[in-house]
């Protein structure tokens, strides 16, 4: 096991966390152990083959998980055994979700996908519009604004993924496998999209991958193996 | 056969493994078929029984006659036997007999009493007395040479206390009689008629009984060997005009034929329940097929023929339908013992007595259950097994956008809804074939079909129009509900079909019941008007066969100082194989206190004509029936009087079946015969200090004057009497739509879990990117109103559109009635907002199902 540790002010600190499933009489390991430590303003890749553990790792800092052991706190909130209230105001405020496979909604167009946190969250339409208008037009999405969403390429679609999942303004980005479904050019243009919102806003950013195209961006990359985190404690 | 058992393995691996993961579904689905099934089922057994009971003692009676001959409307001399002595056509003769008397001292149930000649009857009918031997020879000697001896049913004897050598004090309608039983009767012939509860006496004494000396019900004539048709025609003719030649299951045939129309409208009315299962399996193999799309052009990439995997589809389709059926026998196993006993009490009020004791399982009716179940699951699975087969292999590479293609269907599914319901309105003016309204349930299915194919577009505009509005009072709930339902409206409108179906019979039965009984309790106020009614004992139950004595009629005046009295006869006649009565009515004193129903003439100059005795007045049964209208003559043979009148009016009455034609009694004694009196109404001639007391006075002077020969009821307690039997006939109905509406709400719970698991992966996004539980479960909650607004909304309009089209159609057709049209605001108001609340809490499994799959899952999918 490889303790992770940050100089800077940690937005995610995770002490022995665990994850381990039920499955039928016996019980799978999702990630054992885990101590990490991420600064805020670091963008840290995190490496590691399939069924390594690392969309677990993702999930738990997410609040989507709740962990088997452990203390985990992400953004100044302590996340082990929070009522679900607590949760969807944390994924509200705190973090914002980048998937594999977009996950936009095909029901709604490019502006309303945007828009759909800030909605949910309660805050007012028009304000959530403008900030929505405006994260499109900062992605080169503006004439897309009112397409459906499912009818965008692969990489417009993560692009759009990406304005949602910072339209809260969170503290934290948590990124799995972006560039999965992408071929290499929008793989690279959608990472040097979340280096600059790291760059430029201060956004944390924690991508899971399998691929070297963020290794450049990256100011840590951990490596995860089996559920536990086995690279050097503190990257690049 | 190798090419079966590979399909079966395929059918095994493909099919019933995916239905065995998605467990909940396909039992919920079999669930709906089978209590469809179970509904049809259960009616068809419980009316057959019925029929089949009614048919086995009309056949016992008939014995093994070959004609029959009757006095239409009244009793036969027995001199006319003598006719037969020497006929040459005639080999054999019998006569017979039958009232209802029931064991003294009130209360007791009536049973049926024969009166036969032994001696001449043995050839006819089969009954014998039980044990044989010497002690049957003396029970039946006993018969013949014993006045006021009996021969019981075991189960009837034991009802009654009384074994044989036992006495029996037995009330007829003027007199009562001591009886010795003096033997039991076998279980067979006779003695199964009427579930057992018969008495055999001989005639003789049934006539000492009945005070009928010289009068026989009629007389049973067996033809010599070879007898031609020609010679029978002869021996119509030979006889007076007031008699006629029957054949002997005339009885039975007109019977049957009442009760069949009957059978035909709880049939459809029970297949509805079937037709709302034919939406959810519709939509549960739908589902299947968009579901598993991929998987298919995998198969079809494979080598898969097309023609398999619409069998695939279609074996779905009857799997679900065969696991219905059989679930549907234990349901309706339980059902069908409710639905007997009202089903038989209907019968019995409204065409012909039945007695049903035992449920006959019929192979034929269950055959048809499972005909109609496997088919009506087949035709549901047919167009999404036609879909499936028109999957490319090429899907399994590239998946097509399907929004398009549910646009496309949503266009073209109006377009036939169109063309349904024009088919709809030039089906309904059709006249019916064969006396049943066919054009008519065609129009009323094809008006079902034609909404339920309207639901994708009126889902798509309603979410489309509120699109804007609504999510800014909802919220982002609304606002993705919406969106999700335009994009389903195809799939879900199978199961908004579902409900619009039942919506809509809901309402139209309510629409149907209510008018019905408002023109019932009109009808009631003004037609069965009275303060008292009086007939002779057990008037009721032999059909006003036995007039009041007449040192009674003329007695009764007397006692009732302070009242009018309006006399009637009935008499029990048929035209064809449709039995009517004809009521003789003081007709001027009526008019004084009462009025008809009016259909067709204008009343106020119709009723100076009607109390002169100018023609008669018919019920609009009996025109719709015979076809005879105001102009035309109604003619009749009455106990020997030959009755022309002409028709003055028509008027509504629901009476039994309703064939009913009024005349003046007054002017019936003058032109034809003295009909006597069957009955007597009372009223009050000037309203009295206190009504309640003087009735009572008058009550108790006719009990105390002659309570063991007369019956008595109020007024206010027989139009109670009338109005509860109207209740209680549709009580069935009642059932069968509750049914209706919980296989609709099944539906909608099925299509909403459906939707949602197969939205899981949105549904966790939006918990993933903040949305809450409490806004994951609005959203379905606003999905559920949408579907069931839209249910609600386009059944209640169907359901009006179906009002019309029952009482105008349907009933006029089978039944010959119809109603003044009112709409019961209330009960609608009051149970629409409850199905509403229903439907919505179909929408709570989905709200489970929503929350099954962990929101971490999202991120292990790719």
């Amino acid at each position: 096991m490889t303790d992770a540790e940050a100089p800077l002010e940690p937005i995610v600190c995770a002490r022995n966390l665990t994850r381990i499933y039920p499955l039928g009489s016996g019980t799978v390991t999702g990630v054992e152990g885990v101590n990490l430590d991420i600064a805020r303003g670091e963008f840290v890749v995190l490496k590691g083959p399939s069924g390594s553990g690392k969309s677990t790792l993702l999930a738990l800092l997410a609040g989507l998980d709740a962990p088997s052991a452990g203390e985990l706190t992400v953004a100044g909130r302590r996340l082990s055994g929070r009522p679900p209230g607590d949760l969807t105001r944390f994924r509200r405020e705190a973090v914002g979700m980048v998937f594999q496979s977009f996950n936009l909604l095909p029901t709604l167009n490019v502006l309303e996908n945007v828009c759909l946190p800030a909605l949910l969250a309660g805050r007012d339409e028009r304000e959530a519009r403008r900030r929505a208008e405006e994260l499109l037009e900062r992605l080169g999405l503006s004439g897309r604004a009112r397409h459906p969403a499912d009818r965008l390429s692969g990489g417009e679609m993560q692009r759009v993924a990406i304005a949602r999942a910072v339209i809260n303004g969170p503290a934290l980005v948590l990124a799995d496998e972006p560039t999965g479904n992408l071929d290499s050019k929008n793989g690279t243009a959608v990472i040097e999209l979340l280096a600059r919102l790291n760059r430029e806003d201060g956004v944390t950013v924690l991508l899971a991958t399998h691929s070297d195209l963020a290794d450049g961006v990256a100011t840590r990359t951990l490596s995860i193996r089996d559920g536990a985190l086995v690279s050097p404690p503190c990257g690049a | 056969m190798r090419r079966l058992i590979s399909f079966l393995r395929l059918f095994a691996g493909f099919s019933l493994r995916h239905a065995m993961r998605h467990g909940g579904r396909t039992v919920a689905v079999v669930l709906g078929i089978a209590l469809g099934a179970a509904v049809f089922t259960s009616v068809r057994l419980a009316v057959h029984a019925s029929i089949a009971s009614f048919t086995r003692s009309m056949d016992f009676f008939a014995g093994s006659a070959d004609r029959v001959v009757v006095r239409p409307g009244g009793l036969l001399p027995e001199e006319t036997l003598a006719r037969f002595y020497t006929h040459p056509a005639v080999r054999d003769y019998s006569v017979l007999s039958t009232t209802y008397v029931r064991r003294e001292g009130g209360g007791a149930e009536p049973f049926l009493l024969i009166g036969i000649d032994p001696l001449l009857d043995r050839g006819f009918r089969s009954w014998r007395i039980e044990g044989g031997g010497a002690q049957a020879v003396e029970a039946w000697l006993d018969l013949l040479r014993e006045p006021h001896t009996i021969l019981l049913t075991a189960p009837l004897a034991r009802e009654l206390g009384a074994q044989t050598g036992a006495g029996l004090a037995l009330e007829h309608t003027s007199r009562t009689a001591n009886f010795r039983v003096t033997g039991l009767l076998a279980p067979l012939g006779l003695a199964l008629v009427e579930g057992g509860r018969v008495g055999i006496v001989d005639i003789a004494t049934f006539q000492e009984l009945t005070g009928l000396h010289g009068r026989v019900d009629r007389i049973d004539l067996k033809f010599r060997r070879g007898v031609t048709p020609e010679e029978i025609e002869a021996l119509a003719r030979e006889l007076p005009a007031d008699l006629q030649l029957q054949s002997p299951s005339a009885a039975r045939e007109s019977g049957t034929a009442m009760i069949r129309a009957y059978q035909l409208n709880l049939s459809v009315l029970s297949f509805a329940s079937l037709f709302v299962g034919m939406f959810l399996v519709y939509s549960l193999v739908a589902l299947n097929v968009a579901a598993r799309r991929r998987e298919l052009a995998i198969l079809r990439a494979l080598g898969a023929a097309p023609r398999t995997l619409f069998r695939i589809f279609l074996a779905e389709g009857a799997l679900l339908g065969l696991l219905g059926w059989l679930l549907a026998l234990p349901i309706g196993s339980v059902l069908v013992r409710y639905l007997l006993e009202a089903v038989s009490r209907t019968i019995t009020t409204l065409f012909v007595r039945v007695r049903v004791e035992e449920l006959v399982l019929s192979t034929a009716e269950l055959a048809v259950s499972f005909a109609v179940t496997l088919g009506t699951s087949l035709v549901a699975a047919w167009q999404p097994a036609h879909e499936a087969m028109r999957v490319s292999p090429r899907e399994a590479m590239d998946m097509i956008a399907p929004e398009e293609r549910r646009r496309e269907s949503a266009r073209s599914a109006a377009l036939l809804a169109l063309g349904c319901l024009a088919a709809c309105a030039a089906l309904l003016p059709l006249p019916p074939t064969g006396g049943v309204p066919l054009a008519g349930y065609l129009a009323v299915l094809l008006l079902f079909l034609g909404f339920a194919l309207l639901s994708p577009l009126l889902l798509e505009r309603l979410a489309a129009g509120l699109d804007g509005s609504l999510p800014r009072l909802a919220g982002p709930p609304a606002l993705l509900a919406g969106r999700a339902v335009r994009q389903g409206a195809v799939r879900t409108a199978v199961s908004v079909g579902a409900l619009i179906t039942a919506v809509a019979l809901f309402t139209a039965l309510v629409i149907m019941v209510h008018s019905f009984r408002r023109t019932v309790e009109i009808w009631v106020r003004q037609t069965v008007s009275g303060d008292l009614f009086v007939t002779a004992k057990m008037g009721q139950v032999n059909r006003f066969r036995f007039p009041i004595p007449e040192e009674i009629v003329s007695e009764l005046p007397r006692l009732a100082a302070g009242f009018d009295l309006v006399e009637s006869r009935r008499f029990l006649l048929e035209r064809g194989n449709f039995p009517y009565e004809f009521e003789a009515m003081g007709m001027e004193t009526f008019f004084r206190h009462g009025d008809f129903l009016w259909l067709e003439g204008d009343p106020e100059t119709l009723r100076p004509r009607v109390a002169s005795g100018e023609g008669v007045l018919v019920s609009e049964v009996f025109a719709a029936r015979t076809g005879r209208r105001p102009g035309d003559r109604f003619q009749a043979r009455i106990e020997g009087s030959l009755v022309d009148l002409p028709i003055l009016g028509v008027v509504r009455d629901y009476r039994t079946d309703g064939g009913i034609v009024f005349y003046s009694h007054r002017h019936f004694k003058e032109r034809f015969h003295d009909p006597r009196w069957s009955g007597v109404r009372f009223f009050f001639r000037d309203p009295p200090a206190d009504p309640e007391a003087e009735l009572a006075r008058l009550r108790g002077a006719i009990v105390a004057a002659w309570g063991d020969r007369l019956d008595l009821i109020g007024g206010r307690e027989l139009r109670g009497a009338v109005l509860r039997i109207f209740d209680e006939t549709f009580a069935v109905t009642t059932v069968l739509l509750v049914i209706a509406l919980a296989v609709a709400a099944l539906g909608i719970a099925t299509t909403l879990t459906v939707l949602v698991l197969e939205r899981s992966r949105q549904l966790n996004t939006i918990l993933a990117v903040g949305g809450s539980p409490r806004q994951i479960r609005a959203m379905i909650f606003w999905e559920a109103a949408f579907l069931v607004v839209v249910g609600e909304g386009a059944g209640l309009a169907c359901g009006f559109l179906l009002s019309g089209a029952l009482i105008q159609v349907i009933n006029r057709q089978s039944f010959g009635w119809t109603f003044l049209y009112t709409v019961d605001w209330s009960s609608l108001g009051l149970s629409l907002p409850l199905i509403l609340a229903a439907a919505l809490g179909a929408a709570l499994p989905a709200v489970r199902a929503a929350f099954r799959q962990p929101p971490a899952a999202l991120l292990r999918q790719r």
